[in-house]
């Protein structure tokens, strides 16, 4: 019980901290494009040597998906997954990043 | 006994509330109680997501473990690539950066009919809906003399932790000469390719160490995730360390004495240096005790919300779930999390789920240097998780060391995403 005491204070600080944090409706588009974090990290903020999508422009991620979807770039694995969405698909996933926090 | 209720935890609010924030407090934490058994991809990768689409959730993980040791990744601790730390993951991050409730104890029972879940530590946890995020335990004794006390002496490390150190020490105590067994199980099981990874980089451990030595891959199967690539860098790198003994030559294990060091198939007997079994698995053991598996020892779920069809307002993902087409891995678990969240915050209002939109991408070394993988989109057809046609699939036969280096540098990148995305 003496543990879940804390848990006000805690949700306190929570609050005050993801206050300028807005949450992400859970809408088709956002999981859809959420799948993509696994490897590109939340809300594509890839900490490792995956591609980063922050600071990259909607036109230019719709250019690179459509680009590995017809296979006119050259890809290791994003080729076989970008094939699997429509063109608006891709679009939307694109537009997403583009929109999420820096 | 400690009863967390919902009374309880609103009125400890209300409290804390009352001194400045009411405004800020009232959107933190007071709307649905949904808990979280497991803290493996799924259940953290659930938890985080709950609270990053709907922030008013009341989100509760419970985990037996103090810190998570992932199992991709543990099969280059084997080879000492990387340290124990490397594979550690901790909870703080999903309390101080999505405020979720996590409990370091073990449920010892789930009722759906009172939507309570009890843990060892006298806790009970009252919940609206329930996420079930268990991995995989082990059939013990499918295997004749494989059990418990035996995977001491012949580890699976199909669970990380201690078992893959003991993998560790027994491959640096082994002799230059000695010979190393692996046994894959049947499908299904955790991470399909994940035996072959370990083969692959034991080889790569050998060549450098214990040059003479050789690794035998004792097999229930036939055929394996990526084998054709497996094959084609174990002729290339390991010809002379690694054979492979498929199901129709009699290569599965039937019997092991882990105190005479034995394993037997039904025609040969061997007496390796290490023996690394990996017995025939299914749902953690909590899935099956709550009545959440069927008779494969799995449990069979809605495929677009990942509801137990055995039991009302309880979720199961990840390695202990069927999930048709997708196989049981960690990217598996973490996709189903995010689509399972979002299904459970539409149910708790009342509304339709959304179909399913969920990925697979996973690598595997086959040498330090030397990445492969395999990727897939899944989407609902026919009631069932399928690959999107047209899409998907492995790494491409005959690709120059350029395209393999790649691939082992994405693995790593990967790894860090993934555990990123799915504690941080």
């Amino acid at each position: 019980m003496r543990g879940f005491l804390t848990t006000p204070g805690l949700c306190l600080a929570f609050a005050l901290a993801a206050a300028p944090m807005a949450a992400s409706a859970a809408d088709a588009v956002t999981v859809m494009a959420d799948s993509c974090a696994g490897c590109h990290g939340t809300d594509g903020h890839s900490i490792g040597g995956m591609p980063a999508f922050s600071g990259k422009k909607a036109d230019e991620l719709k250019k690179v998906l459509h680009d590995f979807k017809s296979g006119a770039r050259e890809a290791t694995v994003m080729d076989r997954i970008a094939k699997a969405y429509s063109v608006e698909q891709l679009d939307a996933i694109a537009d997403y990043f583009a929109s999420r926090k820096k | 006994m400690t009863n967390i209720s919902r009374r309880t935890f609103n009125g400890l609010l209300g409290a804390a509330g009352a001194l400045t924030l009411a405004g800020g407090l009232s959107a933190c934490s007071s709307g649905p109680r949904v808990v979280v058994v497991g803290g493996g991809f799924g259940g953290a990768t659930a938890a985080k997501y709950l609270k990053r689409y709907d922030p008013t959730l009341d989100v509760t993980l419970i985990e037996a473990a103090p810190t998570h040791f992932t199992c991709p990744f543990s099969n280059t601790v084997v080879v000492g690539m990387n340290d124990m730390s490397y594979i550690e993951r901790k909870f703080d991050k999903l309390t101080s950066m999505y405020g979720v409730k996590v409990f370091t104890d073990t449920v010892i029972a789930i009722d759906p009919a009172t939507k309570v879940v009890k843990t060892a530590g006298g806790k009970t946890f009252e919940y609206d809906r329930l996420i079930v995020s268990p991995g995989i335990d082990f059939k013990w004794n499918a295997i004749e003399g494989y059990d418990a006390a035996a995977a001491e002496i012949m580890p699976h490390a199909w669970k990380a932790g201690p078992q893959t150190m003991l993998l560790k020490k027994q491959l640096e105590a082994m002799p230059n000469g000695g010979l190393v067994v692996i046994a894959p199980p049947g499908n299904p099981f955790r991470c399909p390719p994940g035996p072959y990874e370990r083969a692959s980089l034991i080889a790569s451990y050998l060549k450098r160490n214990k040059p003479k030595s050789k690794l035998l891959i004792l097999d229930a199967k036939d055929a394996f995730a990526k084998d054709k690539l497996f094959k084609e860098g174990w002729e290339k790198m390991y010809d002379d360390i690694i054979e492979w003994v498929p199901a129709a030559k009699n290569g599965k294990v039937s019997k092991v004495n882990a105190k005479d060091g034995t394993v037997e198939t039904d025609f040969e007997k061997f007496k390796p240096a290490v023996a690394n079994i990996i017995p025939p698995q299914s749902a953690g053991q909590i899935a099956i005790s709550a009545g959440l598996a069927d008779k494969s020892g799995f449990c069979p779920v809605d495929p677009n919300t990942f509801e137990s069809t055995l039991a009302k307002n309880v979720h199961v993902i990840g390695d202990a779930a069927i999930a048709g087409d997708m196989p049981k891995s960690g990217y598996s678990a973490s996709s189903q999390a995010k689509v399972c969240a979002a299904a459970i915050i539409a149910l708790l209002k009342g509304e339709k789920p959304l179909p399913l939109s969920a990925i697979n991408t996973c690598y595997s070394l086959v040498a330090p240097d030397y990445g492969i993988s395999v990727a897939a989109v899944f989407q609902v057809k026919d009631g069932k998780i399928a690959s999107v046609p047209g899409s998907g699939g492995v790494s491409p036969l005959g690709a120059n060391y350029q395209f393999r280096k790649k691939e082992a540098d994405f693995a790593a990148g990967w790894y860090q995403s993934i555990c990123q995305d799915s504690w941080a």
